[in-house]
């Protein structure tokens, strides 16, 4: 994959040069981010002047598009990939920042119910993807890392696992070619079915949290839909991502039991280490909001921060998917996936719904 | 070996370390003025 191509690429070079070397990319995923938010503005203006009924295209939307489009036509020249591959930075700095929006009451209470869902979710989406790989005898390792990129958060998940169980790259690729696709149709189908539904925007940030596997994926799925299902697939899919260590560790011991793979000696350091550590500044970002840290003015600065660096990992979203390569990894793991995608889609479908019916959200 | 002793500490830091760090210095810098108002 691009990213580790560029990644052992950097490793030998000095900090000043690797510094450098991202700056092509960066302004790229930054152009193309205000590309979106230009189209955005220019069709709306446009649509109202001349009277026209135009479905609002949101800048994400736009963001995404552009990117796909220059990933599976002309592809991303070698000057911009380092600079692409940091998409990952800015969606993790959105988050942080973007912490400054909730007030901690809010995160308990909906990271509350988050947490609840998604210990379900997770249940569900492991036996589920075991099953199903099984049934279409699926290399046992590449069903693991399925299971884990599937019920936690994608692409972080089945890198902090295929170590973890000494898994083959090969069945790494394909698991995160599944993901990523399997994530990009959902960018398309979630908000949709969602508006045919008419739910509301906790409900829908909720069912984008859970229900959408990889994290820049799933808050872009979110601020599709509005600003504020945004910021609720964003709580929900961290409270998701906080399960990664444990997941990733029952399933070391699993293969370290079964004789393929490294025992664990230290379960409070593997935890540690595979935790997400944005999560804490999340919260700490948060928590200095409600002891009033900020005014109201610098808060809303701060979440306007947060815009922007969602803006270029969205552009970086688009940029990284590229169709073509992700065919290449053959069809069993994507049906696998797809199948498993959809049945774990519709079931936090039902979560939500159920829930909203009984507590309101 | 040498070459992996003299890869520079800072390095070792995670993506997830380095967003939390700049996150705070932009939360610095906008709490003492730094950086007043940003617009969207």
């Amino acid at each position: 994959m691009a990213t580790s191509t560029s990644i052992a690429h950097v490793e030998s070079e000095s900090p000043l040069r690797h510094a450098l070397g991202i700056v092509p990319g960066v302004l790229l995923l930054a152009a193309i981010g205000y590309a979106g938010k230009f189209l955005e503005h220019f069709f709306n203006t446009y649509a109202k002047s001349h009277h026209w009924t135009f479905p609002n295209i949101e800048y994400v939307l736009w963001a995404i598009i552009i990117g796909l489009l220059i990933s599976n036509t002309v592809g991303v020249a070698k000057v911009f990939q380092a600079g692409v591959a940091t998409y990952e930075f800015w969606l993790k700095l959105g988050i942080v920042l973007l912490g400054a929006r909730f007030v901690l009451a809010d995160v308990l209470k909906l990271g509350g119910i988050s947490l609840a869902l998604v210990v379900i979710e997770i249940t569900v989406s492991l036996a589920l993807m075991t099953f199903l790989g099984r049934l279409f005898k699926l290399k046992p390792k590449l069903i693991s890392l399925l299971a884990i990129g599937s019920s936690i958060c994608g692409v972080s998940a089945i890198i902090a696992a295929k170590g973890a169980i000494d898994a083959d790259d090969e069945d790494a690729s394909f698991a995160m070619a599944a993901i990523l696709a399997l994530g990009a149709l959902a960018l398309f189908t979630f908000p949709a079915i969602a508006h045919g539904l008419h739910m509301n925007d906790v409900s829908y940030g909720l069912w984008a949290g859970l229900g959408v596997d990889n994290t820049a994926e799933a808050t872009a799925a979110g601020a599709l839909y509005s600003d504020a299902a945004g910021k609720v697939a964003v709580l929900a899919k961290t409270a998701r991502n906080a399960f990664i260590g444990f997941v990733v560790l029952a399933y070391a011991i699993y293969w370290a039991g079964q004789g393929k793979a490294e025992a664990v000696t230290n379960k409070a350091a593997f935890l540690w280490r595979k935790f997400p550590k944005f999560i804490l500044g999340f919260l700490f970002m948060s928590l200095l909001v409600g002891f009033h840290a900020f005014s109201k003015d610098q808060v809303a600065s701060l979440g306007n921060l947060s815009k922007w660096a969602f803006l270029l990992t969205f552009a970086g979203v688009g940029l990284g998917t590229n169709f073509r390569v992700m065919s290449r990894q053959g069809l069993r793991p994507f049906i696998v996936g797809a199948l498993g995608e959809v049945l774990i889609a519709g079931l936090t479908l039902g979560l939500v719904v159920g829930t909203n019916r009984i507590w309101g959200l | 070996m040498p070459a992996d002793k003299s890869s520079p500490p800072a390095r070792s830091l995670s993506l997830d370390t380095w967003a939390v760090i700049v996150a705070l210095a932009l939360a610095l810098a906008v709490k003492f003025g730094a950086l007043k108002s940003v617009p969207w």
